[in-house]
Formats: structure tokens, C-alpha cells, sequence
């Protein structure tokens, strides 16, 4: 499937990955920033790759920053973002302050 | 500034012991033990949730920061009754560390399924605001459990505590970096609820620690005092906004026109105190006792002659002037507040009972007690550092949950109960009205207290039947104004 839009999901706090999906041609690109040590970068691409594949997309820059997120919550947060991405998803509704 | 994080550390590096023994598991936690379980995704929703209203709050105020607190608890429960206790001490505290900056705005969201939470918009810089409210969270034990997180419009992302130099978080439970551990799953949640369990009993064991704090803060605290006092209804016998109680000369208005007469009494008070140069506390309590004659001439002209707060001027202005002195250079506890008192007040007592005899002028209720009962009053009490006070009424509040006027409702009964209240041995002309007193005190809490409407109506009714014998709790309120303006300074009431 492609990506109809830019969508986002999570935030920036401890703990959390913030995952922005958008429009690409050439394949599944990463471009990853992440609070903790190098050696968990491989596991979260390959966690919310299974997502991506599981939605059938392909083709999507896939921009990650990682607050030292469990692998829950990537993958979490990473149906989320595709949800949003493909219109499968409201976005939320916050209330107004 | 330095000086104050120095100190307070002292209190923190206090270890914070971890039951580890099998046995202890299970029926320990109490902090958690009544809280609602939320799933993964309420977890991450509300964290949008919070994500867009830290946006939308730095976008209202441009200028300012944007300050969102929240507990740190593992596991698929974030709230708690102990926990929102813990929560709304943990914020009166930071509102302390913040305190030299002005607040614009602030909401709390006390109840909230996924956690309690704060959010305060302060005028100040984003770095300064920032490194007090890490000063909070290390310097305090109850400071680990706390989440801190500093915004500003314009500024990109929230500034971390490694880009001020700062290490990151330790784990709750061992030294390693927190992310680490949560990343491996490193430990099991029951450690973690275990450390949280020790984290609370250590701050609510611990003598309250009060953060140096502004002339206005001490001033408004003070008046909170007195505001408070007078606004709860029912108290028995006393004035109250709807009744003037057993007082025929007074009512609410008279003492909101005494209290204001007070303010500037409170701002010399605390001036006495900051600027008191010297080893001997008693002569800065000489120093005050002639501001508060002063007070006196205000206040009797303020309510046309009538006594509304002259236990409060003794006993509130020897307060100011203890925490004005304590927090000079930095920030105190009720411990050392205590301490000062005690100076203040040496050889009170002997001075001003013994030598009664000599005296001619017409005696206050306290001294004809003294003649006629030896009890000593609030001068006794201020002597001894107002132990009812810091040992009663504070842990009894810091205790207490439900609404502020719930709050210290039960909190006037519980001091009604503990002291000798020579105002109301006055009006009943004999000692042995404590003991009855104290039988009161126990048929109201037997009935739940303010929080039941059985325990508001006995209240109502003992406030009847107090107006009918022309009885009233004075000293008792005095000390629930000490109270007041203590747990304001504490964040004991936020």
C-alpha cells in the first residue's frame, strides 16, 4: 500500500519513539536518532520494518526518534503512524484548551 | 544558591533502604495497592495527549515556560490515592524551587487514570526554570519518582538534563542509567514497585522540608493562615462566615478586617528574622515582641477594640520570624524550625508567669490560668516550639485526603483533641472541659469525619451546642493558623 500522507505518532518524552511516515519511491528508508547505545538501532528497524510489511508498504522514509522507547511501544507507536499514514486512523481529537 | 543545593543533598543521599526479602512482597506495596490498570495504548495516547497540551499551553503563553510534571511508576498502574498524595506534596515542593519566578498559569489534574499531572507556565528563562526543577528531582527523595519535563515556544525540543551537564536518570533501583535498564528489562516490576513503597515512606516519615522561600510567599502563606481558619464552617463555637459562633462581638468581616491590618506586622516579622544578626534568638524575639504590640494597636483598630487575633500575632509572628531566619541562606525543616523557636522563647515561661505576682495590670486569660491552673498556654507551647503543631496537626494534615476544607476540618478536631486550649478552659471556667472535649474530639472521628454527613452533623450540632454553653476552641485555632501556614510553606496544601 502507499502512504496517502505525512503522519506522526508519539512524542519526545523518556521512554517513547517518535515515528513520522511519508511519501517515498525508492524502498524503506530509515533515518533513525536514538538516546540509547548504537547496538539498538538494528531492533528498532527491524521492529517497525515487521509493522510496515505487515501493512504491506513499501516504499516509505520512515523518520525515528527513539527516547529509549520499549519494543512494545515501538511497535505500537509504529501501527499507530501507519494507521494515520494510510487513513486508516483518525487523527486525534484533542480538546481545545 | 549553591549553598541551598548543597544542603538539601545532605537529605537525599539519606539511603532509601529496599526491601528485598521475599516474604516482603505482595502485601507491602500499599502505594499502588487501590489504582485503576490502564492498557499500553492509554499509556501512549495520554502521552500525545500531554505532548499537545504542552504545545498548545507554550503557544498561549510565548513568553514563558511551560513546566509538565508527572510520576514515573512502572507497570500498568499509575495511580493511586497514596500516589496523588505523594503527586500534590512532590508539586508544593517544586513550586518552591520555582518560587523566585513569577507563575501565570497552572492546572492540576489530579485524578487522571494514567497518572496525576501538572502543568505550570512560569515567567523565566528555559534553562533557569529548568535547573531548579532538576534541583528538585535529585535533591529530594520523593524527587526520583518525579517527571519533570521544561517547554518553551520556539525552542525545538525540551531541553534535557544532559544538556545542562547533568547525568541521566538513575534507575530506581540500581545505579545504572534508567533507559538502559528499562530497555533491557532489567528488572522485575515488583523491585521497582518496592523501591516506590520506600521512596514514599521515607518522605512521608521525614520531617517536612520547607525550601527557601520569598518574603511574599511567607506573607501570603501567613495570611493564608488566618483566611482559612476563619472561612471553615462548621467549627464549634467559632466565627464562621455564616455564624459568629459563641462571639457576640465579632463576625467573618471582622476578621478579614483584622487580618489585612496584620499584613505589613507579617512583612516586618519576616524582615525581623532574615535580617536578625546575632547568637542570642531571644533578643530577636524581643525584637518582635515590640512589632507586635505594635500589631496589637493595629488589629484593635481594625475591629474597633475588638481581640480577634492576639494569639495569632504572638504565636504566627514568632512562625515568620523563625522560617524568615532559617531560610536565610537556604532552605530548612520543621526539625530546625523547631530548633529556633526553642531559642527564640528561652526562659518565656519563667520571665513572664513567675513574675505575675508583681504585676498589676489586668491579667490576659493565659495568665490567670497560669495563677490558677499552672498551665503555661501558648506561650508554653511557642516555648516548646509549637510541638502540637509540628508533631500533631502537620502529620496529621500531610495524612489527610479529600477536599482543603475536609482537610483541615478534621485537621482543627484532631488539634481540639491533642492540647489544653486555655481560651476554651476560659469560657468554661474549669480544666476538666478538656477531658469532655476530648470525648467530642473521638464521637466525631468515630462518625468518618468531615467526609461523612454524620460527621458534619455532629460537627454542626457541637458548634450549637458550644454557641448555647458559650464555649469556643481559640487555641485550638490558633494552631491550625500555625498549621496552615506551615503546610502553604511545605506544600502540604497546594
Amino acid at each position: 500500500m502507499e502512504i496517502k500522507q505525512t503522519a506522526i505518532a508519539g512524542t519526545l518524552e523518556s521512554s517513547d519513539v517518535q515515528i513520522m511516515l511519508s511519501q517515498s519511491h525508492d524502498g524503506v528508508t530509515f533515518d533513525l536518532v536514538s538516546d540509547v547505545a548504537k547496538q539498538f538501532d538494528d531492533a528498532i528497524k527491524a521492529t517497525i520494518t515487521q509493522v510496515l510489511a505487515a501493512y504491506d508498504v513499501h516504499n516509505v522514509l520512515v523518520k525515528v526518534v527513539d527516547k529509549g522507547a520499549l519494543d512494545m511501544v515501538i511497535r505500537a507507536r509504529a501501527i499507530t503512524a501507519v494507521q494515520r499514514a494510510l487513513d486508516l486512523a483518525d487523527e486525534p481529537n484533542w480538546e481545545v484548551l | 544558591m549553591l549553598s541551598r543545593r548543597l544542603k538539601i543533598k545532605t537529605q537525599a543521599n539519606r539511603t532509601v533502604r529496599v526491601h528485598n526479602n521475599s516474604e516482603s512482597s505482595g502485601k507491602m506495596i500499599r502505594v499502588i495497592q487501590d489504582g485503576p490498570t490502564i492498557t499500553l495504548n492509554q499509556a501512549l495516547d495520554n502521552r500525545e495527549w500531554r505532548s499537545h497540551r504542552q504545545t498548545q499551553l507554550a503557544k498561549r503563553y510565548p513568553t514563558a515556560v511551560v513546566v509538565s510534571v508527572k510520576l514515573n511508576i512502572p507497570g500498568p498502574i499509575k495511580t493511586s490515592r497514596p500516589l496523588q498524595d505523594l503527586f500534590r506534596r512532590g508539586l508544593g515542593c517544586l513550586r518552591q524551587y520555582v518560587a523566585d519566578f513569577p507563575l501565570i498559569d497552572d492546572q492540576i489534574l489530579l485524578t487522571r487514570p494514567t497518572g496525576p499531572e501538572a502543568f505550570l507556565v512560569i515567567q523565566g528563562t528555559l534553562t533557569a526554570v529548568k535547573r531548579q526543577a532538576i534541583a528538585f528531582e535529585s535533591a529530594t527523595v520523593m524527587g526520583r519518582l518525579f517527571d519533570i519535563d521544561t517547554l518553551q515556544a520556539g525552542v525545538a525540543t525540551q531541553l534535557s538534563r544532559q544538556d545542562l551537564g547533568y547525568a541521566p536518570r538513575q534507575c530506581l533501583i540500581c545505579d545504572q542509567p534508567a533507559k538502559v535498564c528499562i530497555k533491557t528489562s532489567a528488572h522485575q516490576l515488583q523491585a521497582g514497585y518496592q523501591a516506590i513503597q520506600a521512596i514514599y515512606d521515607a518522605t512521608m516519615q521525614d520531617a517536612m522540608v520547607i525550601a527557601k522561600p520569598t518574603q511574599a510567599a511567607v506573607v501570603h502563606a501567613a495570611m493564608a493562615g488566618l483566611l482559612y481558619e476563619v472561612s471553615l464552617q462548621p467549627k464549634p463555637g467559632l466565627v464562621d462566615p455564616i455564624s459568629p459562633g459563641a462571639h457576640d462581638d465579632m463576625t467573618v468581616m471582622t476578621f478579614i478586617d483584622s487580618s489585612l491590618a496584620l499584613m505589613g506586622y507579617f512583612n516586618t516579622a519576616f524582615t525581623i528574622g532574615h535580617d536578625f544578626s546575632g547568637d542570642d534568638l531571644t533578643a530577636m524575639f524581643q525584637t518582635l515582641r515590640v512589632a507586635g504590640r505594635e500589631a496589637e494597636q493595629a488589629m484593635f483598630a481594625a475591629t474597633h477594640g475588638v481581640n480577634t487575633h492576639k494569639g495569632a500575632i504572638f504565636s504566627l509572628g514568632i512562625m515568620v520570624t523563625a522560617v524568615a531566619y532559617a531560610t536565610r541562606l537556604t532552605g530548612t525543616t520543621t526539625a530546625h524550625l523547631q530548633e529556633i523557636m526553642t531559642h527564640m522563647l528561652t526562659g518565656l515561661v519563667a520571665q513572664d508567669l513567675t513574675a505575675l505576682a508583681a504585676n498589676q495590670k489586668p491579667l490576659t486569660a493565659g495568665e490567670q490560668q497560669y495563677q490558677q491552673y499552672r498551665l503555661t498556654g501558648v506561650r508554653g507551647e511557642a516555648a516548646a516550639g509549637f510541638p502540637v503543631v509540628l508533631h500533631t496537626a502537620l502529620p496529621f494534615l500531610q495524612s489527610t485526603t479529600g477536599q482543603t476544607t475536609q482537610r483541615l476540618l478534621d485537621t482543627l478536631m484532631q488539634i481540639a483533641g491533642a492540647i489544653e486550649d486555655t481560651n476554651l478552659i476560659k469560657r468554661a471556667g474549669t480544666p476538666a472541659i478538656t477531658a469532655e472535649m476530648q470525648q467530642w474530639v473521638r464521637d466525631y472521628f468515630a462518625r468518618g469525619g468531615s467526609k461523612t454527613p454524620a460527621g458534619l452533623a455532629y460537627l454542626t450540632a457541637l458548634d450549637d451546642q458550644f454557641i448555647a454553653r458559650h464555649l469556643s476552641i481559640g487555641g485550638a485555632a490558633d494552631n491550625l493558623i500555625l498549621t496552615i501556614f506551615l503546610a502553604k510553606l511545605g506544600g502540604v496544601l497546594v
